[in-house]
């Protein structure tokens, strides 16, 4: 039997793709030996792109009302969005006015009342409850104290932390010093903006592209608002629930499932682990079942009324994409992998969804050609 | 030939009324609610701070009703495909009214041992009256839904 021998054309095709992975591996190979030159390129990137992200996020949270307010006829565009900025700006500083003084009461309230208790719990009570025996508690604490073991693992991780949270919170805090000025600019001249982007494209890619930014630009603006407002509504209804049956520090964790729940399925179980474990060790207040159940309800009212009505039309991906996403995200760009690994999935579906319907838009034209006379 | 049964596609009338008089019946727990975090107790004696709501809840429902009925014409010619927002909204409310009972249940003197019995007994009766609206009037079937 003959085999159909490789046309030039799929012959060009092959070569040119072979050429651009060797420039691929040719880039990456220069970049290793001139490492220092592009951390150095890297960092000015990063001061420039970190501020403008994140304004563009915010951006893509505020605008949509700026456009409301102007649908219903609140303009010009500089009276809308101040309006909208001192309501944000606003509602900012009365969050950080009203709670953060509750939230640190809460956890110096807990060094000075708890904290004592739960280390003598470790010291005598744990020992005596403990699971496997107390015998293996005390060759544990041994093993613990000869090897040096916690001092160890705190003096590696530690100088670590700090570093990757400099490393985080520098560029985070000139992105947040800079955030309203940046944003004002970019809502006031939103669509100029957007324009102006449109005209670097070259022109044959211009309607594709303007089309493929306006999907992801709704996907990403859904995602952050409803993420931002299944947050907030989590953390009330958990604050309200656990002062309800009597957790001593409702606010602080209420306040930890609000924080928690910018990650997906696994956010609420972290929440839940602090408040169990206090309510074990803690003389008084609700038991850790009933702790359990609360958290059990807010996970059942997460999973099937606020997540789908919030995010469904937006982001409805399965759940284990999610997960996956989550593992693979986060083993890449560590926390903020995590944080970010949903809208990421939900992009990368946007684009592939898109090419999809560019390949059966330019199926359906070849056909029509085919078939005109 | 079964003719498949069409549902009732509801006015924006009937659709507002539920939705108000919905707010309307869950309004004091939605204010006890956020203000029980705040230990308002602690201010204002509760009493009086339930009657003050009961009033307030009063005169938005007869203002409301007045409106209603003033709109009404105009409303019952509106009709949309589908009202997920409103329903979605209906929900919301509910969530935060169901703690908001519970607090009530503490203010008037109820039991705190009873708390968690009292949560999950109106969780039931609640989703049970959102299924029943959902699939009524918002034209939205949870069981049905995928």
């Amino acid at each position: 039997m003959n085999k159909k021998p490789f046309s030039d054309e799929s012959l060009n095709r092959i070569i040119k793709y072979l050429v651009i992975i060797l420039l691929g591996f040719g880039i990456i190979l220069l970049a290793i030996q001139f490492s220092d030159f592009w951390n150095w390129i890297l960092r000015a990137v990063k001061a420039v792109i970190v501020p403008i992200g994140v304004a563009y996020l915010g951006a893509l949270i505020i605008f949509p009302l700026i456009k409301y307010l102007e649908k219903k006829g609140i303009g010009p565009r500089g009276f809308s969005l101040g309006l909208v900025f001192i309501l944000t700006v606003g509602l900012i500083f009365s969050a950080f006015y009203f709670l953060t003084p509750l939230i640190i009461n809460e956890i110096k309230n807990f060094f000075i009342d708890d904290f004592q208790i739960i280390v003598d719990y470790i010291n005598n009570d744990l020992r005596n409850e403990f699971i496997f025996g107390s015998d293996l508690y005390e060759r544990m604490l041994a093993y613990i104290n000869e090897t040096n073991i916690i001092a160890d693992t705190v003096d590696t991780i530690v100088p670590n932390l700090i570093l990757s949270m400099t490393n985080l919170l520098l560029p985070l805090l000139t992105a947040i010093a800079l955030l309203p000025i940046l944003l004002i600019f970019y809502l006031n001249d939103y669509e100029v903006i957007s324009e102006r982007i449109r005209t670097i494209i070259p022109a044959k890619h211009e309607k594709n592209v303007a089309e493929l930014t306006s999907r992801l630009n709704v996907t990403v603006g859904a995602y952050l608002r409803g993420q931002l407002i299944l947050m907030i509504a989590l953390g009330a209804v958990a604050t309200i629930a656990y002062k309800l049956i009597g957790l001593k520090y409702y606010f602080l964790f209420g306040f930890l499932v609000g924080i928690t729940n910018i990650i997906p399925y696994f956010g609420m179980i972290i929440a839940a682990i602090p408040p169990i474990i206090y309510t074990f060790i803690a003389t008084s207040g609700p038991g850790p079942l009933l702790v359990l159940v609360v958290n059990v309800i807010l996970q059942f009212f997460e999973g099937n009324i606020f997540q789908p009505l919030i995010m469904s039309h937006q982001l409805s991906i399965h759940p284990i994409v999610i997960i996956i996403s989550i593992l693979f995200f986060g083993s890449l760009f560590g926390a903020l992998g995590v944080i970010f690994a949903s809208p990421i999935a939900a992009s990368i579906r946007v684009i592939y969804r898109f090419f999809k319907d560019l390949r059966k838009e330019k199926l359906k034209t070849t056909q029509a050609e085919a078939s005109a006379p | 030939m079964i003719k498949k049964e069409r549902p009732k596609i509801y006015t924006k009338f009937e659709i507002d009324a539920v939705t108000f008089y919905g707010t309307m019946i869950l309004f004091i727990p939605l204010i006890l609610v956020f203000t029980y975090v705040f230990d308002i107790e602690t201010i204002i004696d509760t009493n009086l701070f339930l009657i003050i709501l009961l009033i307030i809840t009063a005169v938005i429902t007869i203002i409301g009703t007045i409106i209603l009925l003033i709109k009404k014409d105009s409303l019952k010619r509106q009709v949309e495909a589908n009202y997920i927002y409103e329903f979605y909204y209906l929900v919301t409310i509910v969530v935060f009214g169901i703690l908001g009972f519970v607090v009530l249940f503490d203010y008037l003197g109820g039991n705190r041992t009873y708390i968690a019995n009292i949560l999950i007994l109106l969780v039931v009766i609640f989703v049970y009256i959102l299924l029943k609206l959902g699939s009524k009037f918002f034209n939205f079937d949870y069981r049905k839904k995928k």
